[in-house]
């Protein structure tokens, strides 16, 4: 296969469906499972003209990228193929898909791996992602020399873009919202305890958020002894009726309410009594509820930290735009790895080309000689050997000098290689 | 050497802004790669430090510590040598700004007051005198850290009690770590200020017979330090909320600081006792 004689430079295509063109519907439709995308690597490397095949299949995307001499010849039939695969119309509509080729592929590649392109911009799941649909193919191996690079570059690509940009930090959601500040607030969580008031879906995602980051203990009050109770079991907790509340809140440090009350669980003057029993020690106070359950005075109170569903989604907010800011930065990241990328394929033709210049060369010189050998002296064969072939390796060196020149020029290195293909004609394959 | 010295005197306050400068934009967010270059740069500035230290030590021929320039140089040096310990340790470079600014009060300071006249007292000559020096000098700069600590933690707690959670928000630590901080540097600075303080009245019992000097340098300091441990005390004893503990921390510190700073200059000098 002689990858430098396709026409985009980098034989590179890949063809997905994302967040950006299509519906959660569409997108759950066309997903594929870890069996599925072993089933369609295997297939669309044996059916169709490929010598690399990767996919990458999350909640928010599903992108199938192929090697091989030349994908815009292969995408098509791929398309048809995969729509009778996932028995779905959906791949071979032009609103729902997008194709890219060449270094359109690799920086698309590069954006998916850092984050750039997810629903939430920066988040950092999506890497992983990337990385086991390429294990995948690779374990099969199904993935050849330019995926194994492309998918080396986008590791690259993703740590610098983490290093040296703020793009991934601060959370973007309302639960993690709440777990970062409370380690604003108390540095470690791991001696802390956590009181949950109310036991609906709300409360238990949160309790288990935070619980998730290693909290020492969970207290569950809720107005139904059962629902505490069951809540408070999954996490080996406390369950207590709603009368017990003054109690356990002198003890515990982080408190989660998100109860349907239509009044107050925590008044002020509670709060008040409270943090002066516990000497106004922080506590951290989350009102996920709606109408409120905490009375907005205590935020007043010294020592104790009160935030509701409105603060969050502003931290949210707030962190989803600083994010935005940090896309320039990112960009010009994946911009230099794709040129890097260029480079090392060209370098890769070159090789590729100089083993195939020489060995045609020999073969020429081979023939010369044979045809020849009987005209010269015999004790000088071998001096003509190794001028002969001293001669091809200066030709050969001397044409890689040349390409080595127009590199960073693809359609110049085209042009180029062309040009070396036909004068020698070297084969194609 | 002298004229080596004097240069890398002036030239330290520039190298601590720099460094400064260079955690103004850490804390401005502006390009992350910085934070990684931190440490080598601490490194340099902490070992210039170092140089301009022994190069007075051997221009003098004396221990650099008796006069107000070689105690506030020190006195920089060493709250950069803490930080230092502190940002390899912790891995939090929001501080930085904070501590090293206060570091380069002192150093401008010293800068200020280069002198090259030897103080003739005896207790200058005494061997234990450098240990007074040292202890005393480290135990100002576990005050003053405190006084830090507790500002940032004045500051972080009212970033997060009114919402202002930017950039200022991002950059200082947990509240809860301040405080610890605050506390035990408020703690290892009265220790080590007791020790250097009991120092200097020994050496006092031996050069000049007296135990206790009738000098009001001495008074002064000797009053602050009394405040400060009966602070401390009553503070654990009332488990005094973190607020009031932060405002303690930082005026004493500011007592001990101005205090100190107008007795330097009503007299002759620090160590010339009435």
């Amino acid at each position: 296969m002689v990858k430098e004689m396709t026409g985009n430079h980098i034989p590179l295509g890949l063809i997905g469906i994302s967040h950006n063109t299509a519906s959660v519907e569409i997108r759950d439709r066309v997903a594929l499972n870890e069996e599925e995308q072993k089933k369609a690597i295997k297939i669309i490397s044996e059916k169709f003209g490929v010598e690399g095949c990767m996919i990458v299949s999350t909640c928010n995307r599903t992108e199938v990228y192929i090697s091989c001499e030349d994908p815009k010849n292969e995408i098509p039939k791929i398309r048809i193929w995969l729509d009778e695969f996932k028995e779905t119309t959906y791949f071979n509509n032009d609103q729902l898909i997008y194709e890219m080729y060449g270094t359109d592929a690799v920086k698309h590649y590069f954006q998916v791996i850092s984050g750039m392109d997810s629903l939430i911009v920066g988040e950092t799941q999506i890497s992983g992602q990337v990385k086991e649909g390429y294990e995948l193919a690779h374990n099969l191996e199904l993935t050849d020399s330019l995926l194994n690079k492309l998918f080396n570059f986008a590791m690259q690509v993703k740590k610098r873009v983490r290093n040296e940009t703020y793009l991934c930090d601060g959370t973007v959601s309302i639960s993690f919202a709440g777990v970062e500040l409370a380690r604003k607030i108390f540095n470690s969580l791991k001696d802390k305890e956590i009181l949950v008031i109310g036991a609906g879906k709300t409360a238990e995602l949160a309790a288990y958020h935070f619980m998730e980051n290693d909290m020492k203990k969970i207290h569950v009050v809720n107005r139904t002894l059962k629902k505490a109770q069951d809540l408070a079991g999954s996490y080996n907790g406390q369950a207590y009726g709603l009368d017990e509340l003054p109690v356990i809140l002198k003890k515990v440090d982080v408190v989660i309410s998100a109860t349907s009350s239509e009044e107050y669980v925590v008044t002020a003057e509670l709060m008040h009594n409270i943090a002066k029993e516990r000497h106004h020690q922080p506590i951290f106070l989350i009102d996920l509820a709606l109408p409120r359950d905490m009375d907005p005075e205590i935020q007043e109170i010294d020592g104790v930290f009160l935030y509701n569903l409105d603060d969050l989604n502003e931290i949210v907010e707030m962190n989803l735009k600083k994010r935005e800011i940090e896309l320039p930065k990112s960009h010009k990241i994946v911009d230099e790895f794709v040129m890097e990328f260029q480079k090392w394929n060209a370098n890769n033709s070159m090789a590729s080309i100089a083993g195939r210049l020489k060995k045609q060369l020999d073969t020429l010189r081979m023939n010369e000689i044979d045809r020849l050998k009987n005209h010269f002296p015999e004790d000088g064969l071998n001096e003509i050997n190794l001028l002969t072939e001293s001669i091809i390796n200066k030709v050969v060196r001397q044409h890689i000098k040349s390409l080595k020149k127009n590199a960073s020029d693809p359609e110049r290195f085209q042009q180029h290689v062309d040009l070396i293909y036909n004068l020698y004609e070297l084969e194609k394959d | 050497m002298k004229l080596f010295s004097q240069i890398l005197s002036y030239t330290l306050p520039f190298l601590y802004l720099a460094v400064i400068y260079f955690y103004y934009l850490i804390f401005l967010g502006k390009d992350k790669r910085l934070i990684s270059k931190t440490t080598p740069m601490l490194i340099i500035l902490l070992i210039l430090h170092a140089i301009e230290i022994i190069s007075r030590h051997v221009a003098i021929k004396a221990i650099p510590l008796s006069t107000t320039h070689d105690a506030f140089s020190f006195l920089a040096f060493s709250i950069l040598f803490v930080y230092m310990i502190l940002e390899l340790s912790l891995k939090n470079k929001g501080s930085g700004l904070f501590i090293l600014s206060f570091a380069f009060i002192f150093e401008l300071f010293s800068s200020f007051n280069v002198s090259w006249t030897l103080e003739t007292n005896p207790l200058l000559q005494d061997p234990s005198f450098a240990i007074h020096a040292s202890i005393s000098i480290m135990g100002y700069t576990a005050l003053g850290l405190s006084a830090l600590y507790a500002l940032m933690y004045i500051l972080q707690n009212r970033n997060i009690k009114k919402r202002n959670l930017g950039k200022l928000f991002n950059q200082l630590p947990a509240i809860s770590y301040l405080e610890k901080m605050s506390m035990r540097s408020v703690m290892i600075g009265i220790i080590l200020l007791g020790i250097g303080i009991l120092d200097g009245h020994f050496q006092a019992s031996d050069v000049m017979g007296s135990f206790w000097l009738n000098d009001i340098k001495v008074i002064v300091i000797d009053a602050v330090w009394i405040i400060y441990v009966i602070g401390y005390f009553i503070s654990r004893l009332m488990k005094w909320r973190g607020i009031y503990m932060a405002y303690f921390s930082i005026f004493g510190f500011l007592f001990l600081i101005i205090g100190g700073s107008l007795v330097i200059y009503l007299s002759e000098s620090f160590h010339v006792f009435y």
